[in-house]
């Protein structure tokens, strides 16, 4: 006559779940807990993400902690640059010169591949809005470094949605 | 009035629980019968009269006695015992994880390849024709940010805007496979614009790009 005498065949009180039976989240929260504190912990608030980069399609990802880095940004006068030895904009090449300032950079390669030798690329982070003639400056002076032949060089870019 | 009505579906589930076929149920209710006697009954008012072991008062009072807030004692139990509603602090988690997993960058930098500058060529000395067949694309950026692209077919064609450089790069790419894409760039011409050609060398998919700067003016 009812449902529950057709599945239990009668002869025993058939196993239903209670109608207010809900689903255990109980996992899903340990899992979305476990992914949160992974997260929290892998990420880092890039303080350094300042530099204004160009933005282009098809940029290969580069491990930024595996490279030697130079920055490279816009003074306020129009020709005016910065070259900053490193991923913060803390250590800038003080010389004027351009020779000068390729001599800074080739030695700070050479420096850090020396100490680094795993180190496998060459980083430069330039603003959009630098002249050509400033990131050439820092590819001639790479150039000076030895260690440096062997080493990728990048330009770094935004990806473009 | 509505309470009283929970209260009887409550009863009758309660009910059905201890007598899961109807059969005992009905059995139960000829049971009933005959210990009532005579009394002929309809079915859900016997339901009822097991359920209620005392008698309630009338039906009005009935009613106002499930008003009491002291009598609904057993409900406000209840509701504690289900524990803190952890559904708000799920949400945030949520939330955080989302917020988290995008912003997550894993330190990794998207760039643009680049070959090795030449140290012992002036950067400043012309770019002179390569003697070979005209395979290549050569882009020039000029000290004011311009495109001028020779092709085959074209010399040195001022191009304005950048998708009509990034067509012509494709052209050039499809119509007779040009291999070489070479930048001539002028110092004052900004990096952006650099890689926006390169960008566009790399996306019609050219085997080699070659980059040189140059300091004389278009």
């Amino acid at each position: 006559m009812s449902d529950r005498e057709e599945i239990g065949g009668g002869l025993q009180p058939p196993k239903q779940k209670p109608e207010d039976a809900e689903l255990d989240i109980t996992p899903m929260i340990d899992i979305t807990f476990l992914l949160l504190s992974f997260f929290v912990v892998v990420s880092k608030m890039d303080p350094t993400q300042s530099v204004d980069l160009p933005r282009a399609s098809f940029g290969e990802a580069v491990s930024e902690k595996e490279s030697v880095v130079f920055l490279i940004t816009k003074g306020e006068t129009k020709d005016a640059y910065s070259i900053f030895r490193g991923r913060n904009l803390e250590d800038q090449i003080k010389e004027t010169e351009p020779t000068a300032q390729e001599e800074e950079v080739g030695f700070y390669c050479e420096k850090h591949l020396s100490s680094h030798p795993e180190v496998q690329t060459i980083l430069i982070k330039a603003e959009g809005t630098v002249k050509t003639g400033a990131v050439e400056i820092v590819k001639r002076g790479i150039s000076l470094s030895e260690l440096a032949q062997t080493r990728q060089i990048y330009v770094g870019v935004e990806e473009q949605k | 009035m509505s309470k009283k009505k929970k209260r009887d579906d409550k009863a009758k589930d309660d009910f059905d629980l201890y007598a899961p076929s109807g059969e005992i149920s009905s059995e139960q209710s000829s049971a009933s019968k005959q210990l009532e006697g005579s009394l002929p009954r309809p079915k859900a008012k016997s339901d009822e009269s097991l359920k209620q072991f005392a008698w309630r008062g009338f039906e009005e009072d009935i009613d106002e006695v499930d008003a009491d807030p002291d009598v609904n004692f057993t409900k406000g139990y209840e509701e504690e015992e289900d524990g803190m509603d952890m559904t708000p602090m799920v949400d945030v988690t949520f939330l955080l994880l989302i917020f988290f997993m995008v912003t997550a960058s894993f330190s990794l930098q998207r760039s643009i390849p680049q070959p090795p500058s030449k140290i012992n060529e002036p950067s400043t000395q012309v770019a002179e024709e390569p003697e070979t067949e005209k395979d290549y694309v050569e882009v020039i950026i000029d000290q004011q940010d311009r495109f001028f692209i020779t092709t085959r077919f074209e010399d040195e064609e001022e191009t304005p805007s950048e998708t009509q450089m990034r067509a012509k790069i494709r052209n050039a790419k499809v119509d007779y496979g040009a291999e070489r894409l070479i930048i001539t760039a002028h110092v004052d011409s900004t990096h952006q614009q650099v890689i926006k050609v390169w960008d566009a060398g790399i996306a019609s998919d050219f085997s080699k790009i070659e980059m040189k700067t140059t300091e004389v003016e278009y």
